[in-house]
């Protein structure tokens, strides 16, 4: 096998783009991803069965069907209902943000439901309402749990967002793609998306590994 | 200070209080002693309304809760709470588990809660603690951090739930001192314990509970001496050894 860095040359500034694209989709995704995800949070540690039944069937939709049937279900189903001309990189981020919600609202409930009930309850006693408790003693001690499993999520919704190159979103794979229709050759472009997606994540767990270990101080 | 009239509260179908009366008068303590599953600590939990109950009526320092009421954060301001298990707040140093409630809850600026902090800090004898995480401390120590981080709230009412159960043996002393002054500052103290030998030297008044009511109550000298109760003989055979 011979491999033509005369195609990677030629490509580079589009791999950039796609790059700066796969960049922008998952930092959205992540932003609007943890906001969806903790307000889902909350409402699956609902007490009444009935209120919290709703949030339940969310996260499990998102859980056990495919983010692909997920992203062509909203690109072609959801977003014609609400804009006359459906945008690739819109209803990919509304997926990310969607998909990632549900995943991220069970690290947040797992995360603060593993905390002592007693820490609530001495917070509570000292005359705390139920959301400084929250705020001041149950999150902070949650977020250090979290870090771990909210890195692999984000990292998942990195790569998971190289599915947007189905409905042509000109994103890292998109462009990785290009040099099999130009050249007929797999190699240069696939395997210089995947160099940049590795780049990327590992570049990503490096930062989660050291905020894991500043946060281990009090411990 | 506190007054309980006719608590009934169920877990399931199980009534673990079945109709308690008791009254606590200003600068009393009163201990609650009775085997484990008596309701005595369910009991203490409903004072400050972390048990929810079905039935009856608590009031302390004039604020009254009922099943339904909402005033619970009023209420708990004036009651201070020391748990079993300490709950300190692990990701908070010493002396930030001591301020929080008071900046967050009384709004006293940080100046002066910590210049509060550090003189129950000395009063328990931990002042050179301050900076150091629970994680550091005894468990001796840390039930005396929560001791001040309670009283720093300026409670009317001391609310103490087998503070010593979990603690070894030789800890046990340091934090009963701790109460014992407390006790002869003329704090009104409510208390669920197993230590006999405390009971009977600092309480004014001894409650013996058994099977969600209360079986006996007395001064601790007619108690221990003369129990009425067949129950309570029953349980200080065994406890007095």
């Amino acid at each position: 096998m011979d491999f033509r860095w005369d195609i990677v040359i030629e490509y580079l500034p589009l791999f950039i783009d796609g790059m700066k694209l796969t960049l922008l989709i998952s930092l959205l995704g992540v932003i609007f991803g943890s906001i969806w995800g903790l307000l889902i949070a909350f409402g699956r540690m609902i007490k009444n069965g009935w209120l919290r039944f709703p949030f339940s069937l969310y996260v499990n939709f998102f859980r056990c069907t495919p983010m692909l049937v997920q992203l062509l279900l909203i690109h072609f189903g959801v977003m014609p209902l609400i804009m006359s001309t459906p945008n690739a990189v819109i209803s990919a981020i509304v997926t990310l943000t969607l998909n990632s919600g549900a995943y991220m609202a069970e690290i947040f409930r797992a995360g603060i439901q593993s905390i002592d009930r007693g820490q609530t309850e001495a917070a509570r006693s000292l005359g705390m309402n139920q959301i400084q408790a929250m705020r001041f003693v149950v999150l902070p001690q949650a977020i250090k749990r979290m870090i771990p499993p909210l890195g692999n999520e984000f990292i998942t919704l990195i790569k998971d967002s190289s599915l947007a190159s189905v409905i042509a979103a000109h994103e890292l794979l998109y462009y990785g793609r290009a040099p099999m229709g130009h050249y007929s050759r797999p190699w240069e472009g696939l395997l210089s998306a995947a160099f940049i997606y590795f780049v990327i994540c590992m570049t990503l767990t490096v930062i989660v590994d050291k905020v894991e270990k500043r946060l281990k101080i009090d411990d | 200070m506190i007054k309980i009239k006719n608590i009934h509260k169920k877990f399931g179908k199980n009534e673990v209080l079945k109709g308690i009366n008791l009254h606590v008068h200003p600068q009393e303590v009163v201990v609650v002693i009775g085997p484990s599953g008596s309701g005595k600590s369910t009991l203490l939990r409903c004072v400050n309304a972390l048990e929810h109950f079905h039935q009856g009526e608590i009031e302390v320092c004039g604020i009254t809760v009922s099943p339904k009421s909402k005033e619970l954060n009023e209420l708990r301001k004036k009651v201070g709470m020391v748990f079993q298990h300490f709950h300190l707040f692990p990701h908070r140093t010493v002396i930030d588990n001591i301020t929080l409630a008071p900046i967050q809850v009384l709004k006293q600026s940080k100046k002066e809660a910590e210049s509060k902090a550090i003189a129950l800090l000395e009063k328990v004898g931990l002042a050179e603690k301050k900076d150091v995480y629970p994680s550091s401390l005894s468990g001796g120590q840390k039930q005396r951090v929560a001791i001040a981080r309670a009283l720093a709230m300026e409670p009317k009412v001391m609310l103490f739930d087998e503070p010593t159960s979990a603690l070894d043996p030789e800890m046990v002393g340091e934090v009963l001192a701790v109460m014992k002054n407390l006790a002869e500052e003329g704090m009104t103290m409510m208390i669920v314990t197993h230590e006999m030998g405390f009971a009977r030297e600092v309480a004014d008044r001894v409650i013996f509970m058994d099977e969600g009511i209360i079986m006996e109550e007395n001064v601790p000298n007619v108690f221990f001496e003369h129990p009425q109760n067949e129950r309570a003989k029953a349980f200080l055979s065994k406890v007095l050894l």
